[in-house]
C-alpha cells in the first residue's frame, strides 16, 4: 500500500493560514489582551488563582513514581528551557541503571538524559537482567544543610516551604553545592552565583505545575498541595504504599518522595 | 563500584579549587608563626627569644594575604563584603570576616607593643618619610617611662594570651567548614578541625625555621643553635600529635567499616595513592619523622643540625601543603554518588591557577621583606632590646 | 600635646572604637532592608524568584490557536505529551500575544529518532503497560514496510494510532470506534 499523508488538505490549509494569518492574529488580539495573561490558561493545581498567596499555609509535595519513568528526558528539556541551564549543568536529570545477573550495578546519566536513551549500553560485556530510571531533582529538604552553610544569607528556605536562592546576594563561594547530599546544585557559569531546581516556584505561584510535571508523558513526576485532599500526591502520601527518600540518613527530611525507589538507588 | 564510573552530572565539576587548598594554608603558618611567638611571651620558652619578634613579623606578613586567594574564588569578588553585613550564625564560613579582623587587630596592636621602645628610638634616628611612618606606628607618643613599660607589658601578655584561643579560632574554624560537611565522607569527621589546626602548627613553626635559617645564612649571621633546637623540638611535638590525628582518622575508619569506608579507601587507594599514601605519609610524613627522631633524641653536630633542620623544615612544609591538597580537592574527587571519581585538571593561567598560586605564596614574602626594613627582625640589631 | 605614659593606648582604644562605630553604621546602611523579616535571608527575593518569566505554557495555550492539531492531539495517545516537547518553548512563539517566530516542526529522520527516543524496546526499562515500544527494523518488517520508511509514513504523529485504527475498520479487522 502506498504511504499515507501525515496531514490530509495540508496545501490548502496551509494556503488559508497563510492569507488569514493577519486577520487570525488580529481577532486573536480581541481574545488574549496584549500582554497576553497567563492566567487565561486553565490552571493545573487547583485553588491558587484568584486568592492571597498565604506563605505559611502552603504545602506542597513532589512524588516520583520510578516505576512509570521510560527515560524519554521530556523532563531535563523542558527544564534546561524554563531556565534556559547551560550545557554541561543540570537542575535535573534522569539516571539509568542497568542491573546484570550477578547483581552487578551500572549506572549512566549521558549529558542528563537531555537526549534521552536512544541506545543501549553496549559496554559492559555481560547480558543486562534488568533496567530503570530514576528522575533526579532538588529534594526540597526541611532542614536543609546547603540553608545551613550559606555565609550570607543567599539561600533559605521560604516560609512556603520552598528553597530558593537569592542571586543578588550569592558571591559564589560554592559552600552550598559542597553541601547539598543530593548534588542538585552547581555554579552557574554566566551569573557566577549558585543554582537549583525550584520546583518551578514562579510557575506554581501562578497555578501552573512545574515544567517538568507538566511534560511528563507517563506520570512519573507527580506534583500537588498537600492542603488538597483530592490532588494525586495527598492520596498517595496518606494512602498505604511505600514512599521512600534519599540518603535518609542524612537527616535532611526531603520533601521529595519516591515511589517504587530500589535498593540500589543512591 | 569497579567498571561504573557514575559521577552525578554536577559533581563532574571541582568547585573548590587550589586557591581554597591555599587558604588554609596561609592562615595555618599565621597560625603556626603566632604559637611560636606566645610560647617565648606567655610561656615563656626562654630559648626562642631570638625568633619571638620574627615571628609575630612573618604571621603578620602571611595575614595580610590570606584574604586574596579567597576573592580570587569567589564567583563575586565585587559581593565579599555581604560576609561582614549579613553573616549567618549557622555557617562556619561566615565567621571568617569577623575572625580574621579581630585577629588582625590582636596581631598588629601585640606587633605595635612589643616594637614600641625600639620604634621610637627608630623615630628619632631617621627622616622624612620613615620618621612618619614611625610616629604613626608609636601613635605620636614618646613617653618610654617605666610606668609605660609596664603597662605596655601588662598589654603585651592579655594580647599574646587573647592571640591563642583566637589564632586557633581563626585556623580551627576552617577545619570546621570542612568538617561540618556531612555531605562529603572524606569531610566529615570530627577530627578535621584538630588536625587542620595541628598541621597549621606545624607549618608555622616549620616556615619559622626554614625562613630563619635561610635569612642568617644569607645575611652571613649566626643562627642561635639553642633557639633552632628548641623550635625544632616543638616541631617534632606538634608534628608527632598531627600525624598521630591524621593516621588516626584513616585507620579508625578502615577499622569501624562502615559504608562511607568503603568510599573513602577507594578514594585513597584509587585517584589519591600517589598523593596520598606515597607522598604526603610516606615520603613527606615517615621520612621527617625519622629525621627528626634523629636530630632531636641523638647529639647531632650543629653543621649538620643547620642543614638537616631547615631540610625538614621544608619537608614539612610540603607536607601539610599536600595535606591541604588531598583534603579539598581530593575530597571533592569522590562523587556523591559513592559510584565514581572525576578528575581535577590544574590550569596555568586561571584566577585560581597554578601561576596565581605562585604569585599567592610569594606576594608574603616580599612584604616581609618590606617589614624588615621598618621592623628590625633580631635583637641583636637594636641598641634595647625589650618586650 | 603632652604625651603621658597611656596616651597611645588611649589613642589607639579611640581608634578601635571609631572603627567599630564606622563599621556598624555601614552594616545598618548598606543591609538590604528585607533582611530579616521572614529569616535570615532577603524576603524580596521570594517575590522576585515568583516573578519569573514563565516560558513553556500548558497543551492548552497552543490549543486555543491549534485547534485542528488540538482536537486529534486529545484523542490520541499521545495526549499527554506536551507539545512543547517537540515544538519548543511557548515564550519563543508567542510574545504580548502575538506569533513572533515559527516553531521547529520535526522533519525526516528527526521524526525517527524522536520517536525512538521512547519507544525503542531496545532500553528494556519500558514497562508494557506504560509505552508500547517497537524493535528497529523488524518492526517495519512484521508490518511488510519497506524498512527505509519513517514513523510517520504509517502513524499520525499527534495521535499514533488514528490512521491504523481506520484502516483497519476500512480493511474491516477493527469495528469503527
Amino acid at each position: 500500500m502506498g504511504s499515507i499523508q501525515s496531514e490530509p488538505n495540508k496545501d490548502r490549509r496551509q494556503f488559508i493560514k497563510n492569507v488569514l494569518k493577519g486577520t487570525i492574529t488580529g481577532s486573536l488580539l480581541l481574545v488574549i489582551p496584549a500582554g497576553a495573561d497567563i492566567e487565561k490558561i486553565p490552571e493545573q493545581i487547583p485553588g491558587i488563582r484568584g486568592k492571597d498567596w498565604d506563605m505559611s499555609k502552603q504545602n506542597f509535595a513532589f512524588i516520583v513514581d520510578i516505576t512509570v519513568c521510560i527515560g524519554c528526558g521530556s523532563c531535563v528539556v523542558a527544564d534546561q528551557r524554563e531556565y534556559r541551564v547551560p550545557d554541561g549543568y543540570y537542575r535535573t536529570w534522569v539516571e539509568r541503571y542497568l542491573k546484570t545477573f550477578d547483581d552487578e550495578i551500572f549506572v549512566d546519566s549521558p549529558d542528563g538524559g537531555l537526549e534521552g536513551y536512544q541506545t543501549p549500553r553496549k559496554d559492559l560485556g555481560k547480558p543486562v537482567r534488568d533496567t530503570f530510571f530514576v528522575p533526579k531533582l532538588c529534594n526540597m529538604c526541611k532542614d536543609p544543610s546547603c540553608v545551613q552553610v550559606c555565609p550570607v544569607g543567599a539561600t533559605f528556605r521560604s516560609p512556603d516551604g520552598f528553597v530558593l536562592v537569592d542571586s543578588k546576594r550569592c558571591i559564589g563561594c560554592a559552600y552550598c553545592i559542597q553541601a547539598c547530599p543530593y548534588s542538585v546544585r552547581f555554579l552557574h557559569p554566566e551569573t557566577r552565583t549558585a543554582e537549583k531546581c525550584t520546583w518551578c516556584y514562579h510557575r506554581v505561584r501562578k497555578g501552573l505545575l512545574p515544567a517538568c510535571v507538566n511534560v511528563c508523558p507517563t506520570g512519573a513526576r507527580k506534583f500537588g498541595d498537600l492542603n488538597d485532599k483530592n490532588s494525586e500526591v495527598y492520596k498517595i502520601l496518606s494512602g498505604p504504599g511505600v514512599l521512600t527518600v534519599l540518603k535518609k540518613d542524612m537527616g535532611n527530611y526531603p520533601s521529595l518522595y519516591y515511589k517504587g525507589l530500589r535498593r540500589e538507588v543512591i | 563500584m569497579g567498571l561504573s564510573n557514575f559521577v552525578f552530572p554536577n559533581d563532574v565539576h571541582v568547585h573548590w579549587s587550589m586557591m581554597i587548598a591555599l587558604y588554609p594554608y596561609i592562615t595555618g603558618i599565621v597560625a603556626g608563626a603566632f604559637i611560636v611567638s606566645s610560647l617565648y611571651h606567655v610561656f615563656k620558652v626562654e630559648a626562642l627569644k631570638p625568633i619571638s619578634r620574627f615571628s609575630l613579623l612573618f604571621a603578620l606578613a602571611f595575614l595580610a594575604f590570606a584574604t586574596l586567594p579567597l576573592l580570587l574564588h569567589l564567583g563575586r569578588p565585587e559581593r565579599n563584603f555581604n560576609i561582614m553585613l549579613t553573616p549567618s550564625a549557622s555557617s562556619a564560613m561566615a565567621g571568617f570576616g569577623y575572625i580574621y579582623t579581630l585577629y588582625g587587630v590582636v596581631l598588629v596592636l601585640e606587633i605595635l607593643f612589643i616594637y614600641r621602645p625600639t620604634l621610637v628610638e627608630l623615630k628619632h634616628q631617621t627622616k622624612g618619610l620613615m620618621k612618619l611612618i614611625y610616629t604613626l606606628l608609636t601613635f605620636a607618643s614618646d613617653d618610654l617611662s617605666q610606668r609605660s613599660l609596664d603597662l605596655d607589658h601588662k598589654i603585651i601578655k592579655f594580647l599574646a594570651a587573647i592571640g591563642i584561643p583566637m589564632a586557633c579560632v581563626l585556623h580551627g574554624y576552617v577545619g570546621f567548614i570542612f568538617g561540618g560537611v556531612k555531605a562529603n565522607p572524606t569531610w566529615s569527621t570530627p577530627l578535621m578541625p584538630v588536625i587542620f589546626l595541628l598541621s597549621a602548627c606545624v607549618s608555622g613553626i616549620a616556615g619559622i625555621i626554614l625562613v630563619y635559617t635561610l635569612i642568617r645564612a644569607f645575611r652571613h649571621q649566626p643562627i642561635d643553635m639553642d633557639c633552632l633546637r628548641t623550635t625544632t623540638n616543638y616541631l617534632a611535638g606538634f608534628f608527632i600529635i598531627d600525624f598521630a590525628f591524621e593516621m588516626l582518622e584513616v585507620f579508625s575508619h578502615s577499622y569501624l567499616r562502615t559504608w562511607y569506608h568503603h568510599s573513602v579507601n577507594a578514594l585513597q587507594m584509587g585517584p589519591l595513592f600517589n598523593s596520598f599514601w606515597v607522598w604526603q605519609v610516606g615520603i613527606l610524613s615517615v621520612l621527617p619523622l625519622l629525621l627528626l627522631g634523629y636530630l632531636c633524641l641523638t647529639r647531632v653536630k650543629d653543621s649538620i643540625y643547620r642543614i638537616l633542620a631547615p631540610l625538614v623544615g621544608l619537608m614539612l612544609l610540603m607536607q601539610v601543603m599536600f595535606m591541604r591538597w588531598n583534603v579539598v580537592i581530593g575530597g571533592q574527587l569522590m562523587s556523591k554518588s559513592h559510584r565514581g571519581f572525576t578528575v581535577f585538571h590544574p590550569e596555568w593561567f586561571d584566577r585560581e591557577g597554578i601561576v596565581a598560586v605562585l604569585i599567592v605564596m610569594s606576594l608574603p614574602l616580599i612584604l616581609l621583606f618590606i617589614l624588615s626594613k621598618i621592623f628590625p627582625f633580631w635583637l641583636e640589631d637594636e641598641k634595647e632590646p625589650a618586650g | 600635646m603632652k604625651s603621658t605614659y597611656y596616651s597611645h593606648v588611649l589613642r589607639i582604644v579611640l581608634g578601635l572604637v571609631v572603627f567599630a562605630a564606622v563599621g556598624g553604621i555601614g552594616k545598618y546602611l548598606l543591609t538590604p532592608k528585607s533582611f530579616g523579616t521572614h529569616g535570615h535571608y532577603r524576603a524580596d527575593a521570594i517575590e522576585e524568584e515568583a516573578s519569573l518569566e514563565i516560558r513553556q505554557w500548558t497543551n492548552a495555550s497552543c490549543m486555543t490557536c491549534h485547534q485542528h492539531e488540538a482536537l486529534i492531539h486529545l484523542k490520541g495517545l499521545h495526549r499527554t505529551i506536551s507539545c512543547e516537547f517537540c515544538h519548543s518553548a511557548y515564550a519563543d512563539h508567542v510574545k504580548d500575544g502575538k506569533n513572533v517566530a515559527a516553531m521547529p516542526v520535526k522533519k525526516d529522520q528527526e521524526i525517527r529518532v524522536l520517536c525512538l527516543r521512547c519507544h525503542n524496546r531496545a532500553i528494556q526499562a519500558r514497562p508494557k503497560q506504560v509505552i508500547k515500544t517497537v524493535v528497529m527494523p523488524e518492526h517495519l518488517e512484521s508490518q511488510k514496510v519497506k524498512i527505509t520508511h519513517i514513523c510517520n509514513q504509517c502513524h499520525n504523529v499527534h495521535a499514533p494510532l488514528k490512521y491504523i485504527n481506520r484502516a483497519k475498520e476500512i480493511v474491516g479487522i477493527q469495528e469503527k470506534t
